[in-house]
């Protein structure tokens, strides 16, 4: 590899440097329809899954295909994006929250024939480039975290679980049958990068068993003070041990105060906190961040614990299927999952969906806890 | 032939969706062949590598990356994520493979030049390997090597006009729903504001001084498109104050059947003729609408902006016009003493540039935050911790029903000194003349 | 070095660890500001006296080139 320099000199750092400038303004990327309408939209509609048709005041309409993606994406597949959108949108495209990708035209005949396209555009493997869906009463894309791809403490992959349970549920993906929007995330760890925490279905990696000490390297790799002071919960604190004979400075954990959060491995690196037979993912449902009918609510925790099972984590898929089958049964049309459990009761949604209901689901984490146990003489048998 | 053999891995080539695998094989296949005879800075085989390290990861149920210190490029504490590779001698591709987080247009609205380019620049200098985009809403570029991070920040900059996004006890990258761009519902320009607000607090976004992270996020309406409630530790969420504007025409044609209700959402089951008064009048959280089969009418005092009705029937129903927002302050995500949502701070604000009353009230916040929170503290907990009654006087706002979901269970409250006759001496004297010791 | 920065490097240096949280710096300084301390340590970042350390999470200032996890990560 040759070295080929930007123009940065590493000599004289701030020589020519450019720097807090920003983003790019988003005006220079519209469309000309959105540029035109903008603030003046009147209506919109969902023509079939997946395509939509904004109006506004003006008459003029803008056609959106929202087609799925996978959040880790190469730039093969980002420069198909581009010819894409250069073929059918004169080079716009956008992409949502939930990690969907939006190709905006203005005539109805472009986006269908784009839509058509699209459908046939298959990976090596045999799955679908751009699936078109992720609109109305459906499941949308799932958002997530970087899991085994990127990050120092997750508890399981995020981009594996993620492609596993959109096979699952694909055929939701691409219709609108259910009660209400159904909302998956998934994030790696506890810390929830992701914020997974108001989801209707929430999956969160769960490590079970505190880190290990790696006491012969702590001293030398780590900043004892610093790693104490990175646990929240006070359970790390410095201890002399002996090792081969000498004693070494390191520390201690209070195995009963760690809530394996894995904060203590980035400050220590002789602190890991992964562990293949102790680590999984916990399912949390019922969340949401619409004010629709029904306030914001959070996610509560129904299974404490699925093991890993890669590659395609069958027993997770299993149970998100089962939620959403239960879901689609016994739920009105617009209660979001989260609705529907506050009407039948919690009890009946354990019964319904079949899911055990473990000790570990009776919260005793500080003060909030008793808000969630029952105080009243009304449940059902 | 692949470089690595990864069983597990193509097992996920299989079903409908978008499979990760295969986009990574593509890549791989591309660096490998080159068609553009770029001259890859890193080495080209890290696609490969990637997937070696992820098909052992799969194997042992744990990860391979160790986390690294480094923040940034000269100057700036935030938008580089320091990764390793635990095993660098067998994926010695991956060995190092940091993060750049690239700040996004705001909506995320791009045309071709801008992503080719990017393209281009991460072909030569990093992986090829991206987020499109991160959770907080960044462009992710994922895997590069640290001599690159000057070469790459210098072309963005330079070339793209771009900059990085936030990480560490920053001012994240603000993000935001797209709003007036192309959605009916949106109460106020959140792109404008979101860039608006990126721009003024650029210091705030590339040089940590915060106690922890603090999240800027911008929702046109109460439906949460982005998540603002959840994620920010500052959120404006469209609202307004005056009626719903109703279209009665276009309301007998939902009831006619002329319209699909719901925009066509619902549309994949037979959920039978779409009946107005169990769908809307009766599911109305405030139930302050009425409906006597030829005309609608809300009483729109008593509505509490839900948007149910209008999502049901946006053809016929329209937010009002005296538009702005809500402000939210202090939520986050569980760690440690549980998830919090945003808590409404000011009911409603004017969002109209040059946005001084949002920027006064973010500016008043963060002065106390830096000043009162502890590290590692995020501004909902410092509120846990000092009372939402300090947040309201520094704040400078006086204290209303609508700040509660109801009012204290206890009453173990704290008077102002002032605020009773004679404070809080006592007569001790008088006191022994009326009562013996 | 100036005075401010003098005090800034004693502080560091009386320690038993080499990264601090941003708040740590507010007692060297007291009676003044978080934005007033904050320009303090921008400019000895400029002048590559300070470093930032970042978790990811939260960032830490320290002494450029100080610590044991850098020089474990075989970039020092």
């Amino acid at each position: 590899m040759v070295f080929s320099s930007s123009g940065y000199n590493p000599e004289k750092p701030m020589e020519n440097r450019i720097s807090d400038i920003g983003p790019r303004d988003f005006e220079e990327f519209y469309p000309p329809v959105i540029a035109r309408n903008k603030g003046k939209w009147l209506y919109h509609e969902i023509l079939e899954p997946g395509l939509l048709v904004h109006v506004a005041e003006s008459g003029e309409k803008v056609y959106t295909l929202r087609c799925g993606a996978s959040r880790l994406m190469s730039v093969t597949h980002i420069r198909e994006i581009c010819d894409i959108a250069d073929k059918y949108c004169d080079g716009h495209v956008r992409f949502t929250t939930r990690n969907n990708i939006e190709f905006m035209t203005d005539s109805e005949e472009k986006a269908k024939a784009m839509k058509a396209d699209l459908a046939g555009r298959k990976f090596s493997g045999g799955s679908s480039k751009f699936p078109a869906g992720g609109t109305g009463a459906g499941i949308s894309n799932i958002v997530h975290t970087q899991g085994w791809v990127h990050c120092h403490t997750p508890a399981t992959d995020a981009s594996g679980p993620v492609k596993a349970i959109m096979d699952e549920v694909f055929a939701e993906f691409g219709q609108m049958r259910l009660p209400a929007h159904l909302r998956i995330s998934l994030a790696c760890c506890i810390n929830m990068c992701g914020a997974v925490h108001c989801s209707d279905i929430g999956l969160v990696g769960v490590h079970r068993k505190p880190p290990a000490v790696d006491h012969e390297w702590t001293g030398q790799l780590c900043e004892i003070p610093l790693a104490v002071a990175a646990c929240p919960t006070g359970a790390v604190r410095p201890a002399k041990v002996e090792v081969n004979g000498g004693q070494v400075k390191s520390v201690a954990i209070n195995k009963d105060r760690c809530m394996y959060c894995g904060n203590c491995f980035t400050m220590c690196p002789a602190l890991p906190i992964s562990d293949g037979v102790g680590d999984g993912i916990a399912v949390m449902v019922g969340g949401k961040v619409s004010n629709r009918i029904g306030t914001p609510q959070f996610s509560k925790v129904v299974v404490a614990y699925i093991p890993n099972e890669p590659p395609r984590w069958p027993t997770v898929t299993a149970t998100v299927k089962k939620i959403v089958d239960a879901y689609a049964a016994h739920a009105k049309k617009y209660e979001r999952i989260g609705e529907w459990i506050a009407r039948i009761g919690w009890e009946r949604f354990f019964s319904l969906t079949g899911l055990e209901f473990t000790h570990h689901l009776i919260d005793d984490f500080r003060e909030p806890a008793y808000y969630t146990w029952r105080q009243t003489t009304q449940f059902k048998f | 032939m692949a470089k690595h053999p990864t069983p597990k891995l193509d097992e996920l080539e299989s079903g409908p969706w978008p499979s990760f695998v295969s986009d990574v094989k593509q890549e791989a296949a591309n660096r490998l062949e080159n068609p553009g005879k770029i001259e890859h800075q890193i080495p080209p085989d890290c696609p490969e590598d990637l997937l070696g390290v992820l098909e052992l990861s799969y194997k042992d149920g744990e990860t391979h990356w160790k986390h690294g210190g480094i923040v940034g490029v000269f100057g700036y504490g935030g938008g580089v994520i320091g990764r390793y590779c635990d095993q660098p001698e067998q994926f010695p591709a991956v060995a190092q493979f940091h993060t750049v987080r690239v700040n996004q247009p705001a909506a995320k609205y791009y045309n071709t030049k801008y992503l080719r380019a990017l393209c281009d620049l991460w072909d030569k200098r990093g992986s090829g390997l991206t987020n499109m985009h991160g959770s907080t809403g960044d462009i992710v570029l994922l895997g590069t090597q640290t001599p690159q991070l000057e070469e790459i920040f210098f072309e963005l900059t330079h070339e793209m006009d771009s900059d990085l996004g936030g990480s560490g006890s920053n001012l994240r990258t603000p993000e935001c729903c797209l709003g007036t761009s192309r959605c009916e519902f949106s109460c106020f320009d959140t792109q404008d504001i979101c860039r608006e607000l990126t721009m003024a607090y650029q210091d705030e976004l590339h040089r940590p001084a915060f106690p922890y992270k603090f999240k800027f996020k911008f929702d046109g309406c109460p439906n949460g498109c982005v998540a603002a409630i959840a994620r920010a530790d500052f959120s404006l969420i469209g609202t307004w104050k005056d009626d719903i504007r109703i279209d009665q025409s276009a309301v007998a044609a939902y009831v006619g059947g002329e319209f699909p209700p719901n925009a066509g959402a619902h549309s994949g089951r037979d959920w039978g003729k779409f009946d107005l008064q169990k769908e809307v009048v009766e599911r109305c959280p405030s139930r302050c609408m009425a409906y006597d089969g030829a005309k609608l009418r809300i009483d729109n005092r008593e509505c509490t902006r839900c948007m149910h009705c209008i999502n049901v029937m946006p053809r016929a129903l329209r937010i009002g016009l005296e538009s702005g927002a809500s402000v939210f302050v202090g939520a986050k995500a569980p760690v440690l003493d549980g998830a919090q949502m945003g808590s409404l701070l000011l009911p409603f604000v004017e969002v109209k540039p040059p946005y001084t009353e949002v920027k006064e009230i973010i500016e008043k916040i963060w002065d106390w935050w830096m000043e009162e929170g502890k590290n590692r503290e995020r501004l909902g907990e410092t509120i846990r911790r000092l009372s939402f009654q300090r947040l309201l006087d520094v704040v400078g706002l006086s204290p209303q029903a609508v700040h509660v979901r109801e009012p204290r269970h206890n009453p173990y409250m704290f008077f102002k000194e002032e605020e009773v006759p004679g404070g809080f001496e006592r007569d001790l004297q008088a006191h022994r003349a009326r009562h013996k010791r | 070095m100036t005075e401010d920065q003098q005090k800034v490097v004693d502080f560091i240096t009386g320690r038993s660890k080499t990264k601090f949280y941003f708040n740590d710096f507010l007692e060297v300084f007291p009676g003044r500001g978080p934005r007033e301390v904050k320009k303090v340590l921008t400019g000895m970042v400029q002048e590559e006296i300070l470093e930032f350390w970042s978790s990811g999470s939260t960032t830490m200032y320290g002494l450029k080139g100080a610590g044991k996890q850098g020089a474990a990560e075989g970039e020092v």
